[in-house]
């Protein structure tokens, strides 16, 4: 049996407007690997992104544990959380968020170098093979505003990898693409999760993207009502 | 890569950026506008004791300031020529005058009449002839920047100082008083100007031998002038320049309109950068979300806030120059001491980073799941 990447123990977390406290998520307990590609699926207010959050150390949980390769982060100082965010994660969210002010490999970069470290040596040369990967060499030193849609989130990919973090977590990647650009990332993605040192974890709403994962957990309410993997456990043989 | 963030977010920023700007211009101009024209009063107050070749100057009692001396007896040099440690003492007159133009319009003077001959305690500068020219009974000196109050004399006319005859020997270059105009003459003749009994002066300038201690030189001729005030040349010149701060709206006025200058600097400052951080709140959100902890916005703000005030120091040095040059030939008093502008480009970036506090505390609040949003 695999160890997980990352575990999530009695996840549960409430949101307080000061007069109205609701619980988005609901005792969870998740378990994700390397080589995998899960998909988290839900309505919208189920979860799904609260999830996310407090899987990449975003959100803390209201209650329940966390482990990172074993070890549990979930009471880390927020510098600590930053810096193991750094290092073991990527991320692709719902729009682009490359920063405008910055050219393309400059976005890739600073998620190695937001911390004021030096860039390792080889780094720049690593961002401009991302790029080449995913066909956007040419676009390396121009900005963001340039790119389309689907090319800007080509570029979230390239940026989420630049560390070679152990998961890659998305949100809803393809929700502002058409089908062609999506179908271009969720095969990216895909490609992603076949190497068997990260995994990647694809939250979203729309079906269409189902096919494309290993695995698929199912969010209502807050609570995983389905996860295909307990379910392919459950029937194999003992 | 914290610099370069910060870098390219102000210059992507250009309004915002150009605001706060803007903002560190207003404080460094008009900051030091208003204090390099305090400093030339400054200059005024005390001329005639910093340009004085004298070491220790000897007034009337109570004196607590330079252009107010009182009267004393002239005898007194006789009193302290004996002292081993004075090389030359003289006694100087001044008096209030009241000129009377060609036209027929009057004009008021402080008439400095200096000792012959050596006219210790004289113009140092000159546009038209020289000092030696009021050796002359009548001569007189007028300085370059009065000459429109004169009338536009020339050199060799002659003019009245209370209804004595005087005439224009040298013209300075200048030399400006904060009691009024300066005009230079011969002890003899300011005494006939004045109303000032024979045997009275109004201080008396003392030149001390090289190597000479000024504290123990003074002890000595305080002991034998127990009814004069003696003062070292850089004390006179202090309580001078500390006397019309205080008695005068002179510090108030000039302290308050720094004061104003300095929170409307700090007020454009702090919109406009608290203004940029909401326009890039998800893009610090994004920074948060890959790894950047609070301390590392912190850095790109204030990395922001020192390039911002480095651009607005040096455009408002610039502008500050050109004022200052373009008012150098003016009647507008304006002086820079040496320190000045390390001191006043160290205050123009505190207040700068002041400003920026605000920014940087929305910055660094800002959450990384913001940019999941």
């Amino acid at each position: 049996m695999p160890k997980p990447i990352l575990e999530l123990e009695g996840i549960s977390r409430d949101f307080s407007d000061g007069k109205v406290t609701q619980r988005v998520l609901s005792d969870v307990n998740l378990a994700f690997y390397a080589g995998e590609f899960a998909i988290v699926a839900g309505p919208s207010g189920s979860g799904k992104t609260t999830l996310l959050s407090i899987m990449g150390l975003i959100l803390r949980p209201s209650e329940g544990r966390i482990f990172i390769q074993g070890q549990d982060v979930t009471d880390l100082p927020e510098d600590k959380e930053a810096t193991l965010r750094l290092e073991n994660f990527g991320f692709v969210f719902q729009t682009p968020t490359e920063i405008p002010a910055l050219t393309i490999i400059e976005n890739i970069l600073v998620a190695n170098a937001v911390q004021g470290t030096k860039l390792p040596r080889g780094l720049k040369e690593k961002a401009l093979t991302l790029l080449g990967d995913f066909g956007l060499s040419e676009y390396a030193y121009v900005k963001p505003r340039t790119l389309s849609t689907g090319q800007k989130q080509r570029v979230a990919i390239a940026r989420a990898l630049i560390n070679d973090p152990v998961l890659v977590l998305c949100d809803e990647p393809t929700s502002a693409l058409d089908a062609e650009s999506s179908a271009v990332v969720l095969d990216t993605l895909k490609q992603l999760s076949r190497d068997d040192r990260r995994g990647v974890v694809l939250v979203t709403h729309d079906p269409r993207v189902f096919p494309y994962g290993d695995r698929l957990i199912t969010l209502e309410h807050g609570a995983v009502v389905h996860d295909s993997r307990e379910t392919v456990r459950e029937r194999a043989p003992a | 890569m914290r610099s370069l963030v910060a870098y390219r977010m102000l210059l992507h920023d250009r309004a915002s950026t150009a605001g706060s700007v803007l903002g560190v211009v207003a404080i460094l101009f008009l900051v030091g506008q208003q204090l390099s024209t305090m400093f030339g009063l400054f200059t005024y107050m005390s001329v005639l004791v910093d340009h004085s070749d004298a070491d220790i100057w000897i007034c009337g009692k109570f004196t607590d300031n330079a252009n107010s001396t009182g009267q004393l007896p002239t005898r007194y040099v006789d009193r302290i020529n004996g002292l081993a440690e004075i090389e030359w003492s003289e006694p100087v007159i001044t008096t209030a005058g009241e000129t009377r133009r060609k036209d027929g319009k009057s004009e008021g003077v402080v008439v400095v009449g200096l000792p012959a001959p050596r006219l210790s305690g004289g113009p140092w500068a000159f546009e038209q002839g020289s000092i030696e020219s009021l050796l002359d009974y009548d001569g007189i000196t007028v300085d370059n920047r009065d000459l429109e109050l004169f009338g536009n004399p020339e050199l060799g006319d002659v003019f009245e100082v209370n209804k004595k005859r005087v005439r224009i020997n040298a013209v300075t270059k200048k030399i400006t008083s904060f009691g009024g105009t300066l005009v230079f003459t011969n002890r003899t003749k300011a005494r006939e100007i004045s109303n000032l009994p024979p045997g009275r002066c109004s201080y008396i300038l003392v030149k001390l031998k090289p190597e000479v201690d000024v504290d123990e030189a003074i002890a000595k001729i305080r002991a034998l002038l127990p009814r004069a005030e003696v003062f070292p040349k850089d004390v006179l010149s202090r309580l001078t320049r500390a006397y019309y701060l205080i008695n005068t709206g002179i510090g108030f006025s000039f302290g308050f309109t720094t004061l104003m200058s300095s929170l409307v600097g700090i007020v454009i400052i702090t919109l406009t950068m608290y203004t940029s951080i909401l326009n890039r709140e998800k893009d610090f959100a994004v920074l948060r979300a890959l790894g950047g902890r609070k301390k590392d916005i912190f850095v790109i703000v204030l990395y922001q806030a020192v390039m911002i005030a480095a651009v607005g120091i040096f455009l408002g040095f610039l502008l500050l120059a050109f004022f200052l040059n373009g008012t150098r030939d003016s009647n507008l008093a304006s002086f820079v001491p040496l320190w000045f502008p390390f001191v006043h480009a160290a205050f123009t970036l505190a207040l700068c980073l002041v400003g920026s506090l605000f920014a940087i505390r929305r910055a660094t609040r800002i959450e990384p799941a913001t940019a999941f949003r």
